[in-house]
């Protein structure tokens, strides 16, 4: 911080780090997660695969916690109050990222798919970014402030699990509002009779249009060949990096220079005293930069490691492992599961909601999305499941250990905010094909231009969201004397 | 039930304006104008209380702000920078945080 104030802890520090009490919880967390690991490693050590998303999801639980890492923020707090802190983490996290897949994909490791790209992107993005401005994080940062204690998080995580369910596989009353070429081009796809891909409008957005619709990494646009082109340098360079940069100059100029220049009183400033206002704001905030280094190294290792885990299984999907080991409930018709092998969060947490739901008597496999695409398996045997579960583990460790973990209880209106907002959170990532992460972080940093398309969108909502959320806080204050919470 | 009573009503933000002393490390002692308490309150109100406060308060002027919101304690710093104002002190005590902001550089 360059206008430092010191940072003070006033509680007294007991000797040795097991004599605090949060560091004995997260030692317990920890234990349990090992023990875990080595129960079903001894079960069987296929299980690995899946024991490989855990592992990460504790990973980036604790960067998320450590950074603070709310990439709500990133957008929101441009509009609502002006401060670039996360937006410059995430655009660090991104660059990283993106290095690293680039010489995963040139290792032949990659796990990438590509968006479809369209007019759904933006407007997905657009209602995510909407969401996020209600519920106070995204779905990644939902899950960490879970980790936290923060039931008010815990309640997004529910809203989103269960409507994006509910999107995917609802009814057919809105089918008629959707274009009737849609409904022909789903019907002309010759899907089995059980997917019934005319009736449910998901279905028929999915089969009726995005299917129609072209998805690709730049590299592949262009039709470069050679690996190490079409990696580094257009995937990466032109797709990431780039832009990136872009996007921080964009930053610095609108949010920090005003503010950096003064400080540093300077009246006349040459390119350098700009160079030195980038890096200033790089590290006005140490904690998320670290933490957006970390996050795009192990999200980078990631997709190697399964990458070569798949290598080594011989197989291109987690189901294949689940069908060889016997668990075959659950898979979709092609005897698949989710198993995207990067990091990603919304869809998993639809399974959620989608194998409840089931189990409550409901038909959920009569849809593309988890008939077809991503099965239902049990929560058990859901992998990327326990990427999510690994995020909250690993924050609440992180938090413990902090003194940061406390429970924290919604007020109604907190409530209702993150059961509304993380139902549109839930409906603009299955527009969108993804959250933050999945539609925005881990398809531009793969060369896949469709995120940017999404960030688009997600922030014109992030500032149509923080105009809605102001209009609401005047209302309030106007009703009362003391702003309530 | 006082968390039934919160969850109905919701729990107030309390701003105070007894002015105070107070010693701040590396800082010395410092007049505070104005105490802010938001505990429980998620992103982005502590923000914008901050910002509020700072709209409010006259140049020179401290103010305290508790806080039991990680993230927004880990945003604070960095805002008050756009507001051209300036962070003294953010200490941890049993509750949460307690942030001290002056008016102006």
């Amino acid at each position: 911080m360059s206008n430092e104030g010191s940072a003070v802890d006033v509680v007294m520090k007991r000797e040795g780090w097991l004599a605090q009490a949060g560091n004995r919880y997260a030692a317990g967390i920890m234990g349990l997660i090992l023990l875990g690991s080595l129960w079903a490693l001894s079960i069987d050590t296929r299980y690995v695969y899946l024991l490989v998303y855990v592992w990460f999801g504790m990973v980036y639980g604790m960067f998320l916690q450590y950074g603070r890492f709310c990439m709500a923020a990133a957008v929101r707090d441009l509009f609502a109050v002006g401060v670039p802190r996360m937006a410059v983490g995430m655009m660090i996290a991104v660059a990283l990222y993106s290095l690293i897949a680039a010489t995963v994909t040139v290792g032949g490791f990659s796990t990438f798919h590509s968006n479809a790209l369209g007019w759904h992107i933006v407007l997905g993005g657009l209602i995510f970014g909407f969401g996020i401005v209600f519920t106070g994080g995204c779905a990644s940062g939902s899950l960490y402030k879970a980790g936290e204690g923060n039931v008010g998080s815990m309640l997004v995580i529910v809203a989103i699990s269960f409507s994006q369910a509910i999107f995917v596989s609802a009814g057919t009353w809105f089918d008629g509002l959707l274009p009737s070429a849609w409904i022909e081009s789903a019907a002309a796809k010759d899907m089995p009779a059980e997917l019934s891909v005319t009736q449910g409008w998901f279905d028929i957005f999915t089969a009726g249009y995005v299917w129609d619709l072209k998805g690709a990494t730049l590299a592949q646009i262009l039709g470069t060949t050679n690996p190490f082109v079409s990696s580094y340098l257009v995937n990466t360079l032109l797709v990431t990096l780039l832009p990136t940069l872009a996007i921080l100059v964009l930053l610095y100029a609108v949010y920090y220079k005003k503010g950096y220049l003064r400080r540093a009183k300077i009246s006349a400033p040459a390119l350098g005293d700009h160079a030195r206002g980038m890096w200033s704001m790089f590290t006005s905030s140490k904690n998320t930069a670290i933490a957006g280094i970390g996050l795009g190294i192990f999200a980078g290792l990631q997709m190697w490691v399964t990458g070569a885990l798949r290598e080594h299984y011989q197989i291109y999907n987690f189901g294949e492992l689940l069908s060889a080991m016997g668990h075959t409930d659950g898979l979709s018709i092609q005897e698949t599961v989710f198993d995207p092998g990067y990091w990603y969060i919304t869809t998993q947490e639809a399974q959620w909601g989608g194998w409840i739901l089931e189990k409550l008597g409901v038909n959920m496999t009569d849809n593309i999305f988890f008939g077809l695409d991503n099965g239902l398996p049990n929560p058990l045997l859901n992998a990327p499941g326990f990427m999510s579960i690994g995020i909250i583990l690993g924050a609440a460790m992180l938090a413990l250990s902090r003194r940061e973990f406390k429970w924290k209880l919604p007020s109604m209106e907190t409530a209702v905010f993150a059961l509304v907002g993380g139902t549109l959170m839930g409906l603009g990532a299955r527009i969108g094909m993804g959250c933050n992460i999945g539609a925005f972080f881990a398809t531009v940093t793969n060369g896949d231009p469709s995120g940017w398309v999404y960030l688009f969108g997600m922030t014109i909502g992030g500032y149509l969201g923080v105009k809605a959320f102001n209009m609401w806080i005047e209302r309030r204050s106007s009703q009362q004397d003391e702003c309530e919470l | 039930m006082s968390w039934l009573k919160n969850f109905w009503r919701g729990r107030k933000v309390s701003i105070t304006q007894d002015r105070h002393w107070v010693e701040l490390p590396g800082v010395g002692m410092v007049q505070v104008a104005r105490s802010v308490d938001c505990l429980g309150a998620v992103c982005p109100r502590p923000q914008l209380l901050t910002m509020q406060m700072v709209e409010e308060l006259a140049e020179g002027e401290v103010f305290e702000l508790i806080s039991d919101n990680p993230t927004s304690v880990e945003t604070i710093p960095s805002l008050v920078m756009v507001l051209c104002s300036s962070h003294l002190a953010t200490v941890r005590d049993a509750e949460g945080w307690r942030i001290y902001i002056r008016k102006g550089m």
